[in-house]
């Protein structure tokens, strides 16, 4: 049983870093932007959001609202990086995807040369505790407590609350409505008066918003306040992108595809404690690789019935045929 | 076109190959290039403002120095940028090329350790074993894609990570390859490098005049083959490929495993070169990284505009300006800075397409204004109706990759702000027929 | 001096090279059906674009009840009461017939949409005018009639007073275009003005009041339906005499080419099968015309012929020979051709050349292939030969890019492939869409030809005239089913109407309908 609290405890900070990335990326898909930059955008706002903790960490502010004050950093970082997507893809009417395949290159080597040129290291790594041993009051609930509410980091809960705020913005405004008629028939949004670039750049600034917070929870809940330009985040925002697809661009949808990738992420990682996979003694590497093979047997199987955005990926004023 | 005076020759020249595809592709990689500089130049002057020219100039003519091993360099990202180019023209992303050359140079590897061949053959059999272990990770995306109907990018970024997580795996755990102490592969058995061409401190190797066979080779069968035929009309249009009855999935899972075999052997050209100490040759460390020449394919194939022959080109570029940038850490700069630029270039590449095409329009409208004002004056007035259409002819990107080149018609056309508000009936046909004078009457009305 | 609510003075609109309109003038009076006439490519698309601010006129001056006004973008033009219902329905598929018609303009309470209210307003504007319509149906899942009705009453809940129809009745049968009718008259005697785009004479007769007619971007003259003839319009649109007619003789039917039988397709977009037991032969020597409603299983229908998708049940043979399994490839070797709807989706690769789109269908064959090389001298002189014979003009022969032609001279490369190809059966689909009368009349004259010659000829139109001119024998489909065989010399428009909607229909299949 220990165990299995050990595995939910550890998947749930993985799995909020997955659903915000995915968030930002049906935030940006169902405008009609694909968004392969998450990976970049996700390393961009960890690494600016750790520098930022880097540096104000040794005064007197509490760890959490050190955090909370990163958090607000990383999203800035994630929504200015995000304007060289919307930029291309919204008023230089690019491909999106080689777009997005140049910004994952630039952010590693920008950070690598930054960190090279002021640390003499490969990234940056923070030396403050987020950990949250036991949530007071809510942490001694029986069983629940111990799942949800133990040896857990407060990112958990903000992911929980941006979703919640994420699914009424998409279904019950103005903006969500507007935001997806952009994304399927940006002609009749536009016949209508509404302000297509307007809206598809909302649709990646929110994509870049939810991507940077999601690489800064990524850095602080699965690798432990270390962000560098090596190792990035390790192709999780290409996870976040299968994740969006499983979830069919829909947010519920997106918040169980995410606790499925990110609980298979953490048995990979935490093999070694579970007897029964120790016991099959397999070399971890393949544990490893079980999240990116299972994108593609999730992908093999949905492909067929899944419904992208119909105007993703083409630059408005184009005219589809 | 067809009525042009002679006394106008030579201008006609000039416009026809202004017209030119290679000519555009040319301005459009040229602007790209330029603009990837300039920033890496900023970058520089931000880092270091003292020493910025001089380490600027070096990342210029630095790799002049190391002739040699630009060519060696040149030789891996010229068969990755193949290996994107070639895909690119069948209208496939193949974002793959990184897992596919890790696969490659892993297979290049067993052949040489593990296998024991004669001198002379050795080398030539870990080379193909190199081609087998990409044309099977390209494959698997191609089948997914064909068969399943699975976005090819998304398959082979995934590709990329099982590529390079079982590789690293798989040589940690073979004794003859892996050295622990070293934390590399051991130097290769010499059989099994490639023939050095004895160029002074460097790698370079023969590996160089195979990789420009190979990329003279693909351009015949784009430009001369039936398949190159099928290849590029599926690129142009699926749709039409398939009415026309050509094998869509045979022709997909081909593509992806020829790609997917070029990327390959770039990772045996890479892995199998001997190194400048006699006997030793180039290793190789397992750390969980993705192989970046697998994206710098990408700049490459996009700045030789998918061309073979424009690859050619654009990878030796490509690898003298990383020769230049690992000769500035001399000033105190890092090499990545290189790789900020190539990621500029990407990223330029991208669109600018269609800034080449909104300067080429003005210089040609400009030109064409003068034109039909000198035609005026000799004819009294009569306006040719071969002017109007010189006029619109724009010259278009038609060999661009596909899902660039059809913007790019557009650049001219109506101003940013009015194409805010353009809707799709009328945009459809304008975009469409935009080049000629009497189509253009029917904006609007023609889908019926 | 009369009251007109809107004035569109001397518009003039350019696009590089071309004027699309050249000094149009175009009055509007309060509560009349105005109708604007003209053929594909005349101007009438880009002044109405213009109007609701699509598009911006380089000259030319609107004015709405007097007044000089400036229409930027669709804001404008819904901000003076003017609303378009658009050719292409400017729906969104996955939202419900309610949040499509309040897109753009929600009533909010406290941030949120309040789809409340909006509902009683939709539902009384429904009832008011007899718009027929569930709020909360998804739009993919009605019927295109149904999507234009939704179309309607985005502009009355608008409240808009100026209202154009652009091309309304394409997509409707007969009788559905009657009750339109019928709808429009009502809007006028309640003071809304409307703007009436077509190319249909009879239409203009029976309902418009006035009529302007555009020919080539050009304005050429405004008259009084009540004093003008269907003959007088036809010869201010296309400026000569038109004769509907096509000139041919009577049918010599040979030996069965085509056979099908039972055919049935599964449908993509909905679970139903869009293809019900078809069943049906054409001869050598004839031309069966298909009509029907533009998504009546026609398109899936032509698909499964000619091997583009897949059918559920049923079998096909070509000159005695099953080609229900056989691949495209195959079924063109077994003598099939192909003009396809769409000229530009499937019909040409639009950045190959003109000779490289002429052996689309024959780069393969011993002519001009050799050891897998592409033979070039003979794909140019073949292409070379096939522009003298069909007349082709492009502006730099052979290597012109198929992309920078006209629409009519597209059409003529893939006709010219299509019918120079051996073949025993050629199936043409709309090809005339889109076309100025001289090609029309240019490409009907080439399949008659075709049949003299003893082909085989199946033609699928939506333009009821062509069917009912160029056919020798009309198979109605509606909802997937052939419903109807009719001889077109001895069968009027309105009885044919009854066929395509449904209300009518000769043929039972004992064995009913398909699963």
């Amino acid at each position: 049983m220990d165990i299995f609290y050990y595995l939910i405890q550890n998947t749930l900070p993985v799995m909020v870093a997955l659903l915000l990335v995915a968030l930002g990326g049906m935030f940006s898909e169902r405008s009609g932007v694909i968004n392969i930059a998450l990976e970049g955008i996700m390393l961009f706002g960890a690494y600016i959001g750790c520098l930022f903790v880097y540096f104000i960490e040794k005064s007197s502010l509490p760890s959490q609202i050190i955090l909370l004050l990163g958090m607000v950093v990383a999203a800035c970082a994630g929504l200015v990086f995000s304007l060289l997507l919307s930029m291309a893809a919204v008023n230089m009417k690019a491909d999106q995807t080689i777009v997005g395949t140049a910004l994952n290159m630039l952010v590693p080597a920008g950070v690598l040369l930054f960190s090279k040129m002021f640390f003499m290291s490969d990234g940056v790594t923070t030396n403050i505790n987020f950990y949250v041993r036991n949530v007071p009051v809510l942490g001694k609930i029986p069983i629940l407590g111990e799942l949800f509410f133990q040896n857990t980091y407060i990112s958990v809960y903000i992911g929980i609350l941006i979703l919640i705020l994420a699914t009424v913005v998409f279904y019950k405004t103005s903006f969500g409505l507007h935001l997806r008629a952009c994304g399927e028939h940006p002609q009749a949004a536009d016949s209508v008066g509404i302000n297509v670039y307007r809206m598809r750049y909302a649709g990646v600034s929110i994509s870049g918003i939810l991507g940077g917070i999601g690489g800064f929870f990524y850095a602080v809940g699965v690798t432990n306040g270390n962000s560098n330009g090596h190792t990035g985040v390790a192709g999780f925002g290409f996870l976040a992108l299968a994740v969006m697809i499983f979830g069919q661009w829909k947010p519920i949808k997106i918040l169980f595809a995410a606790l499925f990738f990110a609980f298979l992420r953490t048995m990979a990682y935490s093999v070694a404690l579970i007897p029964f996979l120790k016991s099959l003694n397999i070399n971890q590497t393949y544990y490893k690789m079980l999240p990116y093979v299972a994108t593609m047997v999730v992908l093999a199987f949905t492909s067929k019935k899944s419904r992208a955005p119909k105007a993703e990926g083409i630059p408005y004023d184009k005219g589809m045929r | 076109m067809q009525n042009n005076r002679t006394s106008q020759n030579k201008t006609f020249a000039l416009t026809k190959i202004m017209k030119s595809k290679a000519f555009s592709a040319f301005t459009s990689a040229l602007l790209a290039i330029i603009l990837g500089l300039l920033i890496g130049f900023l970058v520089m002057v931000i880092a270091g403002p003292e020493k910025a020219v001089l380490g600027f100039r070096t990342v210029l003519t630095g790799g002049f120095k190391k002739l040699g091993n630009v060519f060696y360099y040149a030789t891996p990202i010229m068969m990755t940028g193949l290996a994107v180019g070639f895909a690119f023209k069948m209208g496939l992303f193949n974002i793959g090329a990184s897992g596919q050359y890790t696969m490659g140079m892993f297979f290049a590897l067993y052949a040489g350790f593990m296998w024991k061949l004669p001198v002379g053959i050795h080398w030539i059999v870990c080379v193909l074993a190199g081609m087998v272990g990409g044309m099977l990770w390209g494959l698997i995306p191609g089948i997914f894609k064909a068969l399943l109907n699975v976005n090819e990018v998304i398959t082979s970024i995934m590709f990329n990570y099982i590529g390079m997580y079982l590789v690293d795996m798989l040589i940690q755990q073979n004794a003859t390859m892996y050295v622990a102490t070293t934390t590399r592969t051991a130097y290769l058995p010499v059989s099994s490098q490639l023939p050095s061409l004895g160029v002074r401190n460097s790698n370079v190797n023969i590996s160089i005049f195979i990789a420009i066979a190979i990329a003279i080779i693909l351009f015949i069968i784009l430009h001369m083959t039936t398949f190159g035929y099928e290849l590029k009309a599926t690129g142009y249009n699926k749709h039409a490929s398939k009415y026309a009855g050509m094998n869509g999935t045979r022709n997909i899972i081909l593509t992806m495993a020829m790609a997917g075999g070029l990327a390959g052997l770039g990772g045996a050209f890479y892995i199998l070169a001997p190194a400048t100490i006699p006997g030793s040759s180039m290793t190789y460390e397992p750390i969980n990284i993705i192989a970046a020449n697998g994206f710098n394919g990408i700049a490459v194939a996009l700045l030789g505009n998918s061309s073979p022959i424009g690859i050619i080109f654009s990878s030796i570029f490509i690898s003298h300006i990383q020769r230049g940038g690992t000769l500035t850490s001399l000033y105190g700069y890092k090499p990545e800075i290189i790789d900020i630029v190539i990621a500029i270039i990407i990223y330029f590449s991208a669109f600018s397409m269609l800034m080449k095409t909104a300067v080429g329009s003005y210089l040609k409208r400009s030109y064409s204004r003068r034109h039909t004002e000198t035609e005026r004056k000799e004819e009294a007035d009569i306006p040719n109706p071969s002017e109007l259409k010189d006029e619109v002819d724009i010259p278009s990107a038609v060999d661009a990759p596909p899902d660039t080149k059809k913007d790019t018609v557009r650049a001219t056309k109506t101003e940013e702000k009015d194409a805010v508000n353009v809707t799709e009936d009328i945009k459809l046909e304008t975009l469409q027929e935009e080049n000629t004078a009497v189509n253009n009457l029917k904006a609007g009305e023609e889908e019926v | 001096m009369e009251n007109y609510i809107i004035e569109m003075l001397h518009i003039t609109k350019e696009f590089p090279g071309i004027l699309a309109n050249d000094d149009i003038t175009l009055r509007l009076r309060k509560g009349e059906i105005h109708a604007l006439l003209g053929e594909n490519g005349a101007g009438k698309s880009t002044l109405m674009s213009v109007l609701f601010g699509l598009y911006q006129a380089e000259k030319g001056e609107i004015r709405k009840s007097g007044k000089p006004v400036k229409i930027n973008n669709p804001n404008d033009a819904n901000g003076l009461g003017i609303g378009m219902v658009h050719q292409h329905f400017k729906l969104v598929d996955i939202f419900t017939v309610l949040e499509n018609i309040i897109l753009g303009v929600e009533p909010k309470k406290m941030g949120f949409i309040d789809k409340k209210e909006a509902r009683e307003k939709v539902i009384n504007l429904s009832r008011q005018y007899g718009l027929k319509v569930n709020p909360d149906e998804l739009i993919e899942k009605i019927s295109v009639g149904m999507q234009q009705r939704v179309e309607i009453l985005k502009m009355l809940y608008r409240e808009n007073e100026i209202l154009i129809f652009d091309e309304p009745t394409a997509v409707l049968t007969p009788q559905e275009i009657d009750e339109l009718m019928d709808i429009m008259r009502g809007f006028a005697k309640e003071g809304k003005s409307i703007l009436f785009i077509t190319h249909k004479l009879n239409e203009i007769m029976a309902v418009a009041d006035r009529c302007t007619v555009l020919r080539k971007g050009k304005c050429i003259g405004t008259v009084d339906i009540k004093d003008t003839t269907k003959e007088e319009l036809s010869k201010m649109m296309v400026g000569r005499d038109v004769s509907f007619k096509v000139d041919k003789k009577e049918a010599e039917m040979k030996e069965v080419i085509l056979k099908v039988q039972n055919v049935t397709v599964p449908s993509h977009s909905h679970k139903n099968n869009a293809v019900k037991n078809v069943t049906f032969e054409v001869h050598a020597g004839e031309i069966v015309g298909i009509a029907g409603i533009d998504g009546n299983g026609q398109t899936e229908f032509i698909n499964a012929l000619t091997g583009l998708d897949k059918m559920s049940n049923g079998y096909i043979t070509l000159c005695d020979k099953d080609i229900t399994k056989a691949t495209i490839r195959g079924r063109s070797k077994s003598g099939m051709s192909h003009i396809p709807e769409d000229r530009h989706k499937h019909g040409l690769v639009l950045d190959y050349s003109l000779e490289e789109n002429m052996v689309l269908q024959r780069y393969w064959q011993s002519e001009f292939e050799n050891k897998g090389f592409i033979r070039k001298m003979k794909v140019r002189s073949y292409a070379e030969d096939l522009i003298t014979r069909f007349d082709i003009r492009s502006s730099q022969g052979p290597v012109t890019i198929a992309r920078s032609m006209s629409g009519g001279n597209q059409q003529k490369v893939i006709v010219a492939r299509e019918i120079d190809k051996e073949h025993k059966l050629l199936i043409a689909v709309q090809p005339t869409r889109g076309l100025d009368v001289g090609a029309i009349e240019n490409i009907h004259r080439q399949l008659v030809a075709t049949r003299d010659a003893g082909k085989a000829v199946l033609l699928v139109s939506l333009e009821l005239d062509e069917v009912m001119n160029v056919s020798d024998r009309i198979l109605v489909m509606y909802e997937g089913e052939i419903v109807g065989e009719l001889d077109p010399k001895k069968i009027t428009v309105q009885e044919l109407g009854l066929y395509m909607s449904g209300a009518k229909r000769d043929v039972v299949k004992e064995n009913g309908n398909a699963k």
